[in-house]
């Protein structure tokens, strides 16, 4: 009996890293920030997709607007569009860390460029909880340089960009980015932007969810020199 | 909400559209989406049935199915369109194998949702109803045609030949503003029979074809001044260049359309018509029809004639539906008919009073295949004194003696049981023709049932078509509401019980050379259009083709009105099977018949067979019930 429970209880604080990357259970996170300045500013709002392999749960989203700690600046009100009054109302961001936190489970998180958003996570989570997220965090940014690195005489999609903005790599693939940038719909076109990665990983030989880690893990893996489209996700 | 763009797309698709937003909230309240790349499957035959219906947001898949060896197209599907959906009526393994042939995005909705609505929605039950049925038959169609394509090798072209090289290069494009008589102009200035319409940004948004303005302008002596916008057709139907030109013919019988719009990157490319395709192989029913036209002799229209059976391969490979094999055939013997009538009246001279030449039976119902019996006879004007009488009855004597043996050297055989012009009993004047009918009516024997019913399925072919009019008018009058007389006819309408049993298997003969096989001019035709025929007197109705009578009688009888559409379904399937079969019989060079071998049918025909042979049982049980009285 206790070492069932202490077997469950591994499993749970390590992933599976066996699991399949067309089985394993990941939640697609993006954040509006009100700056990209990790000590002065704040998060605006989260959004978060599920997944189960490269299926998108449309009928389970998360999305909520925080009333920020710092001052909004202007260049990136332009940005995001929300201004301070849009969000005067809401609560503060301590009262939606945990049912965040709920919604992720033991997910594998998915971000573009998600360093940045686990960044302003992880502050809050360690100010409000205590401790920060401890899921595997991976990023499609690192993913899509690495599956272009892979063999350029022969590209993998027939439509790469050049450039690895969200956007950009969306368009691509002709996945729609109309309508309002929010957190939550920024989250979903990353969401489907992995779909689009899956089975290319697979026919890449990126099996389960080690390998992947390996490529898409914001700090371990991919081109670190290449910032650019840290940048132009903003 | 992500689950709100699900909504505002499944708002624009059937059935879903018919759904009020509080039921399709729910249906999407476990909504997922699946990305599935080029070249993957979705599902395969036989494998575990998808818990969901998927529905096509964006891409291509190709549905196939596997009949024992061969792998067979079904269709393609595009946005919009469902997979998966067979499954709501029950089963557990995947009934097609569904590859998508390009990037393609699905919703996956839950089926259980769904098939909950069968029961709470009409419009959906009716929906998926329909859909089940013409998809279900549109597979046997093709399972047919395919079988027919691989056995018969002078197609592969059909199979190697993209629609980009084969159609029209230079679309003449016109403004959908203009004015009908301005596109009728433009169309004969090309001699084209059909032009695309273009709306402000250069899209297509229309197409006119000569049809249209036959049907939807003159016939109905709309105002040329009009916009063509009004009589446009939209046309939803295209093919990529890339496409074989069977999957374009597939597409054309499916969609019932007689042009594909060709594209090549989204943009318009050229135009495909049914005429390109049969051109391609040679042989044209147009082409027969001017070879026919063009004729003086009856020695010259023999060789013509030899050729009408090549048509009926042509049609069964290019994947027409039966009723449109015989509407071919009928206008291709009519003409030749008429022509044989026409060198007939150069040879004895100007006919002394005007005459109607008919026919009935399969002829009189368009129904006809290959060469049949000759069913003919001659209604002439009522003659004004006894001397224009005798000049007649000579006249129409010899007349129609060498009307029946033209015939005769095209192919038509002479009617065994005499119903033929050449008998004087059926070469009459038409008061006579009313004293047929009157005694027939009033003193129902077998033998003036059995003429009626020959004769209730009257056509003119040729000659003042008035004289027959009179008399179907005059027939049709005194039928209607003669209870006793529909009573006999309703009898015959039940006399062919289908062959099922309770066990639900097929009934065939018991013996002689037949043993083992099932009848199905006797057992599947004769009853449907008996029971056809039947209601059709009962209303009085002067269409003699089953499917026309059908058509005619869908908002004016109860039966029908309820059975039109699986009625069609089942006279079309059942006349197909005998095409098909007696065209293979021509082709081993056997005496064609109407008999096949049920154990020859695949799975899938054997339980259309079986639907249709249990409408067919249910539809005379409303007969008995309606005429309880006079049924023995």
């Amino acid at each position: 009996m206790y070492s069932f429970f202490k077997l469950k209880k591994q499993e749970f604080v390590s992933p599976d890293l066996d699991k399949s990357i067309s089985e394993a259970n990941y939640t697609v996170i993006d954040t509006e920030l009100t700056g990209l300045n990790e000590r002065k500013d704040s998060i605006i709002s989260i959004g978060a997709v599920k997944m189960v392999g490269s299926k998108i749960d449309l009928s389970r989203d998360f999305h909520r607007f925080t009333k920020p700690g710092t001052k909004f600046k202007s260049e990136s009100v332009v940005v995001h569009g929300i201004t301070p009054s849009d969000v005067s109302e809401e609560p503060a961001i301590d009262s939606i860390l945990s049912e965040f936190s709920d919604f992720c489970g033991d997910d594998t998180l998915i971000g573009h460029c998600v360093s940045i958003d686990m960044a302003f996570i992880n502050r809050e989570m360690k100010r409000v909880l205590g401790n920060p997220m401890s899921n595997p965090v991976i990023d499609t940014f690192f993913i899509y340089e690495w599956i272009r690195n892979q063999s350029p005489s022969k590209p993998c999609f027939s439509y790469a960009s050049k450039d690895s903005g969200l956007y950009e790599i969306a368009k691509c693939f002709e996945i729609p980015v109309r309508g309002a940038h929010d957190a939550l719909t920024d989250a979903f076109i990353t969401a489907q932007i992995f779909q689009r990665f899956i089975p290319v990983l697979i026919n890449l030989g990126v099996k389960n969810l080690g390998m992947l880690l390996k490529i898409g893990h914001p700090e371990e893996g991919g081109d670190k020199s290449s910032k650019s489209g840290l940048i132009s996700n903003f | 909400m992500l689950t709100e763009e699900v909504i505002e797309f499944l708002h624009k698709i059937p059935p879903f559209q018919f759904l009020d937003n509080a039921t399709l909230k729910q249906l999407v309240s476990g909504v997922t989406m699946e990305f599935f790349p080029k070249g993957t499957a979705i599902q395969y035959q036989g494998g575990p049935a998808p818990e969901y219906i998927y529905v096509i947001k964006k891409g291509e898949v190709k549905v196939s199915i596997k009949n024992e060896s061969e792998e067979v197209f079904v269709d393609y599907r595009g946005e919009g369109d469902l997979i998966g959906y067979m499954l709501i009526f029950g089963g557990n393994r995947a009934r097609a194998t569904v590859i998508a042939v390009n990037d393609t995005i699905c919703y996956l909705i839950k089926r259980e949702p769904i098939q909950n609505l069968l029961y709470t929605n009409p419009a959906v039950r009716e929906f998926f109803h329909t859909s089940f049925l013409s998809k279900y038959l549109d597979k046997t169609f093709k399972e047919i045609q395919n079988r027919n394509l691989v056995y018969s090798g002078g197609d592969k072209i059909l199979f190697t030949m993209p629609v980009g090289e084969l159609a029209s290069k230079d679309v003449i494009k016109a403004s959908e503003n203009i004015t009908i008589q301005e596109a009728a102009e433009i169309m004969s200035n090309y001699s084209i029979s059909s032009l695309i319409l273009i709306d402000a940004d250069g899209n297509p948004s229309g197409i006119i074809t000569d049809r249209d303005l036959r049907d939807k302008v003159v016939s109905k002596g709309r105002d040329c001044k009009e916009p063509v916008k009004n009589i446009m057709s939209v046309p939803h139907v295209r093919a990529d260049v890339k496409e074989y030109c069977f999957e374009a013919i597939l597409k054309m019988v499916k969609h019932n359309v007689h042009h594909l719009l060709i594209m090549k990157d989204g943009k318009l490319k050229g135009i495909l018509t049914n005429h390109d395709l049969m051109l391609i192989q040679g042989t044209s029913p147009l082409s027969i029809v001017k070879d026919i036209e063009g004729q003086t002799t009856i020695d010259a229209l023999v060789p013509v004639s030899k050729r009408i059976n090549n048509i009926i391969g042509l049609l069964l490979n290019e994947g027409a539906k039966a009723s449109s094999i015989t509407r071919i055939i009928t206008e291709i013997n009519d003409r030749l008919v008429r022509k044989i009538l026409e060198i007939a009246e150069e040879r004895f001279g100007e006919p002394p009073i005007p005459y109607c030449w008919i026919v009935f039976g399969s002829e009189g119902r368009k129904e006809q295949t290959f060469k049949t019996d000759q069913d003919n006879a001659l209604i002439y004007a009522d003659p004004a004194s006894e001397e224009e009488e005798s000049l007649a009855r000579e006249y129409f004597r010899s007349f129609s003696l060498f009307v029946r043996e033209g015939l005769l050297k095209c192919g038509f055989p002479p009617c065994p049981a005499d119903f033929m012009a050449t008998n004087p009993m059926w070469r009459q004047p038409l008061h006579v023709w009313k004293k047929y009918f009157t005694n027939w009516i009033s003193t129902p024997t077998s033998e003036a049932i059995l003429n009626s019913v020959t004769f209730f399925d009257f056509r003119a072919v040729y000659g003042e078509t008035k004289l027959l009019e009179w008399l179907k008018d005059f027939v049709m009058n005194m039928v209607k509401d003669n209870k006793v007389f529909l009573g006999y006819i309703a009898n015959m309408a039940i006399k062919n019980m289908p062959p099922i049993g309770f066990l639900k298997t097929f009934v065939v003969e018991k013996s002689g050379e037949h043993k083992d096989k099932l009848n199905l001019k006797v057992k599947g035709l004769a009853p449907l259009v008996d029971i056809v025929r039947l209601f059709a007197l009962e209303k009085g109705i002067h269409e003699t083709s089953t499917i026309e009578r059908i058509l005619t009688l869908k908002d004016k009888h109860t039966i029908i009105k309820e059975y039109a559409d699986e009625l069609l379904h089942a006279f079309e399937f059942i006349l197909l099977l005998r095409i098909q079969n007696q065209f293979e019989q021509l082709k081993k060079g056997e005496d064609i018949n109407n008999f096949i071998n049920p154990n020859a049918l695949s799975n899938l025909e054997k339980r259309i067979a079986k639907e249709t042979f249990h409408l067919i049982s249910k539809v005379q049980d409303l007969i008995i019930e309606r005429y309880k009285a006079m049924i023995w």
